[in-house]
C-alpha cells in the first residue's frame, strides 16, 4: 500500500512537470528557467515526436502511472513497472541528447528524470513484493 | 486469476520497458536526428568552415548577442555587417585567434552589435542571426554567414544559403530560426544595435569598443588584430 502511495504521489508530481512544459510548448511561452537552456532545448527538434509535443508523452506515461498505482492486481505493477522502465530509458537518452546534441540543458526536464528514476525504483520494488517466488 | 510467476514479471516488465523505449528512441533518431544531418544536404548548399567554426565554438556559452563567460573581467563589443567584407576578413582569419586567446579562457566576452546599412542581404542576414540568438546559436550563424560571404546586395543571403548555415549548426532548429525572425524583438534588435553605433561614434565597419566589463567601453582606434589584442590586453591589466 505504501509503495502504491508513494508512486501514486510521484505520478502526480511528474504529472504536474509535465503539464507545465505542454502548456509553456502549446502556449509559445518560455519556460521559468534556472539553469537558461529550457528555451533551446524546447525549441528543437527532439521536444517533439512526429508533430507530438515529448512533455505530452510524459503527461501520459505519468497518468498512466497513476492509474496503475491506484489499482492492486499485478498486471498493474508488471505495466508500472515497463512504462517506469521506458520513461527512464527515454529520459536518459534525451539527457544525452540535451548535453551532446543540443549543448543545453533544462531543468524542468532533469527534474522529470529524477522524477522517472524514483518511480522505476518504487516499480520495481512494487514488482518484487506483488509476484510469488 | 492465476499468479504470476516472478521470473515472469520481470520478464514482461523488461520486455515492454525495452520495446516501448526502443519504439521512442528509434523514432526520435529518425525523425529528429535524421532530419538534422540532412538539412544542409537537402538544400544542395555547400557551408563552408562548418567544421571549423564548431570546433571554435563548442563549449562556450552563448547568451543572445554575447559570445563567452557573462562576468568576464572585459567586454569587445563588435560593430560589423554581415556584408562587408573587411568584416569578413577579420572574422575568419583574425577572429579565431582572439576567442581561443581571450574569450575561451573567461577573459573577455565579445558582443556582436549587428548592423544593416549595406543593402537588404545586410537585413536578411542580420534578423537570421539575431532570431539564431534566441537559441544561442548568434555566433555560430555570424561567423558561417562570414565564411560563406557572397557579393554584396546581390541576393545572396537566400533561403537556401541560411537554411544550409542554419542545418550546420549543431543543435539549431532552423524552421524556428527562420520563422523567429518575423518576430517584433528581432526587429527593434536591429535598431538598437544601429542606435548603439551611432552614439559610440562608429563610422566604419568592422570597429571595435573595448573596456571593462559594466564600465565605459572605448572605440579601439584601427581594426586589425594585433591594435584590438593590444586594447584587450590594456583593459585587462585594468
Amino acid at each position: 500500500m505504501r509503495l502504491r502511495t508513494a508512486i501514486g504521489a510521484l505520478a502526480l508530481v511528474g504529472a504536474g512537470i509535465a503539464s507545465y512544459l505542454v502548456v509553456v510548448k502549446l502556449s509559445g511561452a518560455s519556460a521559468v528557467c534556472p539553469t537558461g537552456g529550457c528555451a533551446t532545448v524546447e525549441r528543437s527538434k527532439y521536444a517533439e515526436l512526429a508533430g507530438i509535443p515529448v512533455a505530452l508523452l510524459g503527461l501520459v506515461a505519468y497518468a498512466a502511472m497513476f492509474v496503475t498505482a491506484m489499482r492492486r492486481d499485478e498486471h498493474a505493477a508488471i505495466a508500472g513497472a515497463a512504462i517506469a522502465l521506458a520513461g527512464l530509458l527515454y529520459g536518459g537518452y534525451l539527457l544525452v541528447v540535451q548535453l551532446a546534441v543540443i549543448d543545453a540543458v533544462c531543468a524542468w526536464c532533469v527534474a522529470s528524470d529524477v522524477v522517472l528514476a524514483l518511480l522505476a525504483a518504487l516499480a520495481v520494488a512494487r514488482l518484487q513484493r506483488t509476484s510469488p517466488d | 486469476m492465476r499468479a504470476v510467476s516472478r521470473k515472469t514479471t520481470y520478464i514482461l516488465a523488461l520486455s515492454g520497458a525495452a520495446v516501448i523505449a526502443a519504439a521512442l528512441i528509434g523514432a526520435s533518431v529518425l525523425l529528429a536526428g535524421g532530419s538534422s544531418k540532412s538539412a544542409a544536404a537537402e538544400t544542395g548548399t555547400t557551408i563552408q568552415g562548418a567544421a571549423a567554426v564548431n570546433d571554435l565554438l563548442a563549449g562556450i556559452p552563448q547568451e543572445g548577442t554575447m559570445l563567452g563567460r557573462r562576468n568576464a573581467p572585459v567586454t569587445l563589443v563588435e560593430y560589423a555587417d554581415l556584408q562587408c567584407p573587411y568584416c569578413a576578413h577579420v572574422a575568419v582569419g583574425e577572429f579565431p585567434g582572439i576567442v581561443r586567446d581571450y574569450v575561451r579562457t573567461g577573459k573577455v566576452r565579445v558582443v556582436f552589435n549587428g548592423l544593416s546599412f549595406v543593402g537588404p542581404d545586410s537585413v536578411t542576414a542580420l534578423e537570421t542571426a539575431l532570431s539564431a540568438g534566441a537559441q544561442k546559436r548568434l555566433w555560430h550563424v555570424v561567423q558561417l554567414l562570414y565564411a560563406n560571404q557572397g557579393t554584396e546586395n546581390t541576393g545572396w543571403v537566400s533561403e537556401e544559403l541560411l537554411r544550409g548555415v542554419g542545418g550546420a549548426v549543431p543543435g539549431l532548429d532552423v524552421a524556428s530560426m527562420l520563422t523567429g525572425r518575423s518576430a517584433g524583438s528581432i526587429s527593434s534588435a536591429r535598431q538598437e544595435a544601429q542606435q548603439s553605433a551611432n552614439t559610440a561614434g562608429v563610422t566604419g565597419t568592422p570597429s571595435f569598443a573595448v573596456g571593462r566589463t559594466h564600465g565605459v567601453l572605448t572605440l579601439v582606434s584601427g581594426n586589425d588584430a594585433q591594435t584590438v589584442r593590444s586594447a584587450l590586453d590594456a583593459a585587462l591589466r585594468g
